[in-house]
């Protein structure tokens, strides 16, 4: 059933991106085959292959449990406020912050993850930006 | 120059303090990576390339790094094979079948030393290989033309379709995703903007480096998510360490026979250490166990595949080197390292960048003799060290992933790509489709089209260009016979 479900999400998916191609527009060309053909070809590609998937499906993939996909959900969303308040945050905040959170997910206690947190944060930005010379946000931490 | 004149060459290169500590360094890091359960090369070169791409190694000793964690990784996966009976990369599967039940009769110390010694005459023959066979397939692949190119990488993708994964339909829907993703940005030959949806960030293309570590780290982190491999029981390492010198003798040619096999499969494009390790498994039960002593604690059982996954990994750098056509998942990623630096992976590499490829190839000798130093006396170094828990592990990992992909443009769309490509991926795992094909299609999209434009610009517009030379047929013909072989040989198997 899933594999029918993505199969159809499939198809729809490479009509959008068969006709974005079909759509685009070339001022001038120069030579016989312009932007348009490749991308053509592997929307087809993709449907043809979504039709033999939709035939001859797979059995069910093993889905986890609710209570471990709601886990997978806050390590989702743990990253993606990580990712959006990497820069306004600076690093060792946010990965102090991120360590605490994906700590706990992986079932250590608060203890432990404020001092991963901290040694991470504080540990990796001095690595990365003061040894290695990468630069690194610093956030509210800024010195002026 | 001769062959001889440039490996020596090479090796002047490779042993600058620099490129010696990274080598060491990265054996290091490879041997360790590859001990955790759930991460293998294709993670650790993933995490580290943008590290060694923000910290401006470069391209030589960048190579020479990741290649060593390559390596590295290929011998650290039998050290939780063996102690703890789970493969640390997909190349251990086979090592644990012999390697564990070793370690509960109390020779685990013997299966370690002795496995890693397998790794390193895989390692050495795949490195002889590299020298003899390098140069020759560069010479060959200069009569290539664009057609030929474009034959010779859709034949790489159908042995990847028919060699990876359970599903070939699936393997390819991973090809095309990466494919279309290569697609985004601006177009070379005409200037057009492609799916860029009016925005800024995406007028050049996906970066590869966020591909890469939303492919490779954000969605491992899910997966160790779900790992359960929390409450294994780690087997005491006790008694004598070494292996002696009857059991390396009983071993040797079953080392050497599974070191040629596995470099010849991992020359094969699609078909990595996973696979040679397997086939050589197999090969010498066929040919060994007449006591029926495979499965329970055979020390060729151990040797076979080990040898074979280490020969396999050098193998699938050749075609990488002379074809610019990488063979697997992890060599895509170095390819793609390649291209970081502006320089065109292809034939022409050999005699362009001489001195790049000549020092990754010594590099690739040195690495190897480290890591035989590494994995016999400090053993117990990694032994210990696979005790790091997840909860401080999976965000060291988050945390080095996001400071490499935020250090190339330093954006926070970015990182949130990375992190939805993330997601992407574990869900494209968790309905069993493969992310090597994912990463390949990345890779070579720019290259197949610009080179399927470049033929039929040539012919004025006529497919007909595509199956023009005897190479081309041939390539074609090669590429429908992988695509349909597995499913022939079930056919004809299913019927006796």
């Amino acid at each position: 059933m899933s594999d029918r479900l993505a199969a159809l999400l499939l198809v729809v998916a490479a009509a959008a991106y068969g006709a974005a191609a079909w759509h685009l527009e070339v001022p001038f060309a120069y030579e016989p085959v312009g932007p348009r053909a490749f991308p053509l070809m592997i929307a087809a590609l993709v449907a043809l292959a979504a039709a033999a998937l939709a035939a001859q499906p797979d059995p069910e993939p093993h889905w986890p449990s609710p209570a471990l996909l709601a886990r997978s959900a806050l390590v989702v969303g743990t990253l993606a406020l990580y990712a959006a308040l990497f820069s306004a945050l600076g690093f060792p905040l946010s990965t102090a912050a991120a360590t605490l959170v994906l700590g706990r997910t992986f079932g250590a206690g608060w203890t432990k993850c404020a001092a991963g947190g901290l040694g991470l944060g504080l540990g990796l930005y001095l690595l990365f930006d003061r040894v290695l010379d990468v630069t690194l946000p610093l956030g509210p931490l800024s010195p002026g | 120059m001769s062959t001889l004149a440039q490996l020596s060459h090479g090796l002047a290169l490779a042993v600058t303090p620099l490129n010696l500590g990274l080598a060491a360094l990265g054996s290091f890091l490879g041997t360790l990576i590859g001990a955790l359960p759930g991460l293998g090369p294709i993670n650790g070169v993933a995490i580290l390339l943008p590290i060694a791409y923000a910290i401006k190694l470069p391209a030589a000793s960048a190579l020479i790094l990741l290649a060593a964690v390559y390596y590295g990784c290929e011998y650290g996966g039998r050290i939780s094979a063996i102690l703890l009976n789970v493969p640390g990369d997909a190349g251990a599967i086979m090592t644990g079948l012999d390697g564990h039940p070793l370690a509960l009769k109390g020779m685990a110390g013997p299966a370690l030393s002795l496995s890693g010694w397998s790794s390193f005459v895989g390692a050495i023959v795949a490195f002889l290989g590299i020298v003899a066979l390098g140069p020759l397939l560069a010479r060959w692949a200069l009569l290539f033309g664009p057609a030929e190119y474009f034959a010779l990488m859709v034949f790489a993708f159908a042995c990847l379709t028919s060699m990876v994964g359970r599903n070939p339909v699936k393997t390819l829907l991973g090809g095309c995703l990466g494919l279309a993703l290569a697609t985004v940005g601006v177009d070379a030959g005409t200037g057009v903007y492609r799916y860029t949806f009016d925005d800024v960030h995406l007028s050049d293309g996906i970066p590869f480096l966020v591909v890469v570590i939303g492919l490779f780290s954000v969605s491992e982190i899910l997966m160790l998510l779900e790992q359960t491999a929390a409450g294994q029981a780690m087997m005491r390492v006790s008694g004598r360490l070494l292996f002696t010198l009857a059991e390396m003798r009983a071993t040797w040619w079953t080392t050497l026979r599974a070191s040629v096999t596995g470099f010849l499969i991992g020359v094969l494009p699609g078909t990595g250490a996973s696979i040679a390790s397997a086939v050589s498994y197999m090969t010498e039960k066929r040919l060994l166990d007449r006591e029926g002593t495979f499965g329970k604690g055979d020390l060729r059982g151990l040797a076979a595949p080990e040898a074979a996954n280490n020969a396999a990994a050098g193998g699938a750098l050749v075609p990488m080197l002379t074809l610019g056509v990488p063979g697997s998942g992890t060599t895509a990623i170095l390819l793609g390292a390649l291209t970081l630096y502006d320089i065109q992976p292809g034939p022409l590499l050999f005699t362009q960048q001489p001195d790049l490829v000549w020092s990754l190839i010594a590099s690739m000798l040195i690495a190897n003799v480290m890591l035989l130093v590494m994995n016999l006396p400090l053993v117990g170094i990694f032994v210990r060290l696979l005790r790091i828990p997840y909860w401080l592990l999976v965000p060291g990992i988050a945390a080095i992933s996001f400071i490499g992909v935020y250090s190339v443009h330093g954006t926070t769309f970015d990182l949130l790509l990375m992190t939805g490509l993330g997601v992407l991926a574990w869900v494209l795992r968790k309905f069993d489709v493969p992310l090597a094909p994912v990463i390949l299609g990345f890779v070579l999209g720019d290259i197949m089209e610009q080179e399927l434009r470049r033929a039929l610009s040539i012919s004025g517009g006529d497919w007909r260009i595509l199956v023009h030379s005897p190479v081309s047929i041939a390539l074609w013909a090669l590429a429908t016979g992988m695509a349909f072989a597995p499913a022939l040989l079930r056919r004809l198997r299913g019927r006796p």
